[in-house]
This record gives C-alpha cells, sequence and structure tokens, in this order.
C-alpha cells in the first residue's frame, strides 16, 4: 500500500478528481503531499496581485483549497508543498526526490495553451518519473 | 563575511555562468533596441548594459537579478537626447546615480510599501504600452517585406521555445532572419542605419556638457524621473526574484547598488539603466541563483558585441521590433483586465489614472506620483469617514465616535453633534475612535467647552492610551474629565 502519495495540483478541476481518486486507495498513514508548482512568470503576477510578501502564501494556499478542503472533510493527511520552477520538470523531479512511493495527477491543468497541447505535464511525467504514475481522466 | 561571499559567488558556478550567457545573448537586441528608442548610437544601450550587469553583480543587493539598460529609462530621456544630445543624457545619468546612492543611504527601499498595488500595475502596463507605441514607427508604413519580418519573428518567437528551448528564441530570430536577409536582401532599415556600432571597450569619459547651473536646471528633472522609475522597477524585480528562489535580499543595498552602477554607466558613455523583470526570470530560469551568473552576463555580452560588431550593425530593424513586441507583450500583466472589473472602485481608477498620466506625459515617473497622491486621496477620504451614535435615556445622553479622529475627520465628526442640549449629564464614548492629531484634539476640546457652556455635565468614557496621551499634552481638558472615564 502506498505510505506517501505525491498529488500534482494546480487547482483545476482536473487537479481536484485526482484528489478525489485518492481516497479509493489511501490507507490510514497514508501522508498526501499537495505539490503546488509556481511557474517563474508566475512570480511576477503573483508579486504584483498580492497585497504584500506575507499574504502571497495565504493566497497561493486559497488557490489550491478546493483540493485541502476536501481531504480534511474525508480526514486524509495531507501536506502542502510549493515549489518554483517549470511544472513539467519539477513535478518529476519532486516525484523522483525518493520521498513518495505513487504520484498522482490529473490528465490536464489550468494552462489553456497546454490543453491544446495534450497534457504534456502528464505525459512528461508518465515517461519520466521512476515511480507509479497514477494520471486521472 | 566569506561564507556569504563564497555562497553568493561560487554556488553551482556553472549552471550559473550557462544562465549567464543565456541572458547575455538575450540582452543584445533589447540593448539595441532600447538605444534606439531613446534616440542614442546602440554602444550606449550596449555599455550601459556592460557596465550596469557587471557593477551591479558586486554591489547590488540581489543575486541573480539581471541589471542593464531597460525600456522604463529609455523611454524617459526620448525629449532630452532629442533636444540637447547624448552628452546630456551622459550627464543626467550620473545625476540619476548620484540621487539613487543618496535616496539607497537614506534607505529609502522602505518607502516602496507606500507605492499601492494599484500603481505597480499602472506602471507596468504603461511601461510596456509605451514600448509597444514606440515601435510603432518601425513596424507600420514601410514596407510590406517589414510586416513579413516582425511577423516571422514574432512566429519564432512563440513558437519555437515549445520544441526547443536552449538557446533563446529571439536570438534564433536574429540569426535566422539576419541570414535571410543578407543572402536574399530586401527593402528594410538595418540596425546601421540607426547609429553604428564601435568594436571597442568603453572608456572613461566626463560628459561634454557646461558645468552650469543652466544644464543642471536641465538635467535635474529627468535625473529626478530616471532615478524614481529605475528604482520603483528595481525593487520590484528584486521582490520577483526574491518570491522566485524563496530567499530574501536586501533592497536598500539594491538602491546604492543601482545608484554607483548608473554613476559608472555615466562616466563610461553607458545610458542609465535599472533591472529588468524578463531578463531576471529567464535568468532564474535557467537555475542562476547568484552574482556570478550577472557578472557573466556582462562580460559575455561586450565580448560579443567586440567579436560580432559588424554582424550586429546588419541586423534589419523589423527584427528587433519584433522582440520588442514581444518584450511589451511579456511586460504586460495581463491580470489586469481582470483586477479592473474586481478590486475596489477606486484602486481599478487609481490604476487607469496612472496608465493614462503615464500615457499623457509620456512619463512613467509621473505616473507613479500621480498614482500614490490619488491613491492617498482615496485613502484619507475612506479613513475620515466617522459615525457618531447618539442615545438618550431621561437625562443622561450618550456619544459614541466611531472611526479616525484627525484633521480630514474633525468636521464630519462635528456636523454630526447636537450642541443644543443643555442641563443634561453627557457621556463621549471612544471605545471606538482614535484621536491622531491636534487637529482631533481641537474638536473635542470645542466640543466639551460648548456643552459646557450649556450646562452639561460631560465626562469621557474609554480614551484609548494614544489618544490620552496626545489629549494629556494638547488639550486644555482637565484632568478631571479624563479621569472619570477611565
Amino acid at each position: 500500500m502506498y505510505k506517501s502519495i505525491l498529488l500534482a495540483a494546480d487547482g483545476s478541476d482536473n487537479s481536484y478528481r485526482a484528489a478525489k481518486e485518492i481516497s479509493k486507495f489511501h490507507f490510514e498513514g497514508t501522508v498526501v503531499t499537495v505539490l503546488n508548482v509556481i511557474a517563474y512568470s508566475d512570480s511576477k503576477t503573483d508579486v504584483l496581485h498580492g497585497s504584500n510578501n506575507r499574504s502571497l502564501e495565504r493566497e497561493r494556499l486559497a488557490k489550491i483549497s478546493n483540493i485541502t478542503e476536501y481531504f480534511e472533510s474525508e480526514n486524509i493527511a495531507y501536506e502542502v508543498l510549493f515549489e518554483h520552477g517549470e511544472p513539467k520538470e519539477t513535478v518529476v523531479k519532486v516525484a523522483n526526490s525518493g520521498d513518495y512511493d505513487v504520484v498522482v495527477l490529473g490528465t490536464r491543468g489550468l494552462n489553456s495553451l497546454q490543453e491544446m497541447m495534450l497534457g504534456s505535464v502528464s505525459h512528461k511525467v508518465a515517461k519520466r518519473a521512476q515511480i507509479p504514475v497514477i494520471i486521472v481522466k | 563575511m566569506i561564507e556569504t561571499l563564497k555562497k553568493e559567488w561560487l554556488t553551482d558556478p556553472k549552471t550559473n555562468i550557462l544562465a549567464g550567457i543565456l541572458v547575455a545573448l538575450a540582452l543584445i537586441p533589447e540593448a539595441i533596441a532600447f538605444s534606439i528608442i531613446a534616440g542614442v548610437d546602440p554602444m550606449v544601450g550596449l555599455y550601459a548594459s556592460f557596465i550596469i550587469a557587471v557593477s551591479i553583480s558586486i554591489l547590488g543587493g540581489r543575486p541573480a537579478m539581471i541589471s542593464a539598460a531597460t525600456g522604463a529609462v529609455a523611454l524617459l530621456v526620448v525629449p532630452l537626447v532629442s533636444e540637447y544630445g547624448v552628452e546630456y543624457l551622459l550627464a543626467a545619468t550620473l545625476l540619476m546615480g548620484a540621487i539613487q546612492l543618496v535616496l539607497g543611504i537614506l534607505k529609502i527601499g522602505k518607502l516602496m510599501k507606500f507605492i499601492p498595488k494599484s500603481v505597480m500595475l499602472g506602471f507596468v502596463n504603461a511601461l510596456a504600452i509605451m514600448i509597444f507605441m514606440s515601435q510603432i514607427e518601425h513596424i507600420f508604413g514601410i514596407s510590406i517585406s517589414t510586416y513579413v519580418y516582425v511577423g516571422v519573428t514574432l512566429l519564432i518567437i512563440y513558437v519555437v521555445p515549445r520544441f526547443f528551448k536552449a538557446i533563446p528564441a529571439p536570438l534564433i530570430a536574429i540569426i535566422v532572419l539576419t541570414a535571410v536577409y543578407l543572402f536574399m536582401g530586401a527593402d528594410l532599415r538595418t540596425v546601421g542605419d540607426l547609429g553604428a556600432i564601435e568594436r571597442s571597450l568603453p572608456s572613461f569619459i566626463i560628459p561634454d556638457v557646461p558645468y552650469t547651473m543652466e544644464t543642471l536646471r536641465i538635467i535635474l528633472p529627468f535625473s529626478i524621473s530616471m532615478a524614481i522609475v529605475g528604482l520603483v522597477e528595481s525593487l520590484l524585480t528584486a521582490k520577483i526574484v526574491d518570491d522566485a528562489t524563496d530567499s530574501y535580499s536586501s533592497k536598500n543595498r539594491e538602491s546604492r547598488g543601482q545608484g554607483i552602477s548608473n554613476i559608472i554607466a555615466g562616466f563610461f558613455g553607458g545610458m542609465g539603466g535599472c533591472a529588468m523583470i524578463g531578463q531576471s526570470i529567464i535568468n532564474v530560469r535557467s537555475g542562476a541563483t547568484t552574482r556570478l551568473s550577472t557578472f557573466t552576463a556582462g562580460m559575455v555580452l561586450i565580448f560579443l558585441i567586440i567579436v560580432l560588431g559588424d554582424l550586429v550593425v546588419q541586423i534589419p530593424m523589423p527584427i528587433l521590433a519584433g522582440i520588442m513586441v514581444m518584450v511589451a507583450i511579456g511586460t504586460f500583466d495581463w491580470g489586469s483586465f481582470q483586477y479592473v472589473v474586481k478590486a475596489p472602485r477606486t484602486d481599478a481608477l487609481v490604476m487607469i489614472v496612472t496608465v493614462v498620466i503615464v500615457l499623457f506625459t509620456s512619463n512613467l515617473a509621473m505616473g507613479v506620483i500621480a498614482g500614490v497622491v490619488l491613491s492617498a486621496l482615496f485613502f484619507a477620504t475612506k479613513i475620515s469617514n466617522i459615525t457618531v451614535d447618539r442615545s438618550e435615556s431621561g437625562n443622561d445622553v450618550s456619544y459614541r465616535f466611531n472611526g479616525q479622529i484627525f484633521f480630514a475627520s474633525v468636521d464630519t465628526m462635528m456636523n454630526q453633534l447636537d450642541l443644543d442640549d443643555h442641563d443634561k449629564a453627557i457621556e463621549l464614548d471612544f471605545t471606538a475612535a482614535h484621536i491622531w492629531d491636534d487637529s482631533g484634539v481641537d474638536a473635542v476640546d470645542t466640543m466639551i467647552t460648548r456643552l459646557k457652556r450649556r450646562n452639561n455635565q460631560v465626562r469621557i468614557k474609554n480614551l484609548n492610551k494614544d489618544s490620552r496621551k496626545i489629549i494629556n499634552e494638547l488639550s486644555m481638558i482637565n484632568q478631571e474629565e479624563l479621569n472619570m472615564g477611565g
């Protein structure tokens, strides 16, 4: 059974569905790490639109609140991990860090351009991750 | 100290050097294009970029941030250059640096927090719009081939990175399209048509201007604007790099570093500059975390110019114009449309006013100042909202004050009082109020004097500590009334 699950989450409906899927195979003692990748170009938008440095983290937490609230209601233990970087490489890097048993992600994220490119993050992660990958449709 | 130096220079040198080289390649077209915007030879922007990058890598507060000649400063100096020439620009750059250095020593970084979000959004959007507008003359109404080159440049910039990221797409556009142009020829203007490239290192010069009050009168307004705009963009960029690298940096050291770097640039024939958001993101995205990356960017830039100077003059202008369109698109904050709809009306208005003032005056500094003043006024209006609730039971009257009592709110407060009461026991309840200044104290004094004149008994209730202190210092109210409340 999976003790440590990595969930790649951007707050989209797809990642929410991926989170719901986890409830089907998590056990007591399983910890889900909710990974939110902040692209470098997002730093500009977030700093410009954030009221101040301290509120930045709160605003970022709010973005994935649909998932954290779901885990709370289901009593699933979770922690949140923010990483700066390009989404594809960063999810692969964290998945291969050795700390996780499985990586779960949705087929495609928020980025509308990437939607045209047919879920390039899930494609790359499936190809490069050294742990089992669950892609939720 | 040594530890910090080592960490800030020598962590992962390979990645940082590679990132620096990448940034140098991306800087060349921008430095040339910004020079052309300012109306000076490309060398003025290239020298500036080399000097500022190298100098800020040592003196700046934010490792891995890239500073060089920028559009924000270039756009400011257009009238100065066209009316008085490049020597005045160099003198203005010296003064700009001196102003920034003084502001840095006075620890002005802290003042950045007084620039509201709405003004910062207006600033970047106005900058983007101005960069785009500056390219119109290089794109429209020249020739069919100009349109074709601009179009293909944009195509390369936006499509190639999806498949190939090792070389910056703007550079690919320059190399491929300049080669095409050299082979096939076309009815285009080139960089060489707009200025000369010298294949030499910059040398020390003292700007050739008369050192008189008249000169100071000419350059001072420009220098002030350049200093403000340079610091606003630099400190904003520093915050962005702080966030992207999960670290903190000294904003005051950055301000001082920007000042010294601009002074050096001015003495070596370079125009003023500041930090660049786009280039810094390219650097960090490539894995840069240290000062070495910024240093490398500057050194590689000047090396490339000395080696490739002859080729640079052959670059067709429409390619640079296409790259500048990309810079404008990247600078614009596209979330602002949503912001205008969703933000409080006054904030949205401040952002729009900031943009409009910049476009109207062609001066980013004016926009920032107008935006800050306007939002301060809105803030004062909002905070000067005060309500007074009156309740009466038999002979007892109670006034409850809600809000901030200061010069802007005392009129509103006094108008809500009924000073016709007489022979009553009146309680003034300050539980939800705060007295800030002598106007506030005066108002309270006046109120009490008038009430007492009509034979009322006045009692003050729940004055907070600060308000009590200022009343004690400034008021004529006697201790008796103060103490009765408690």
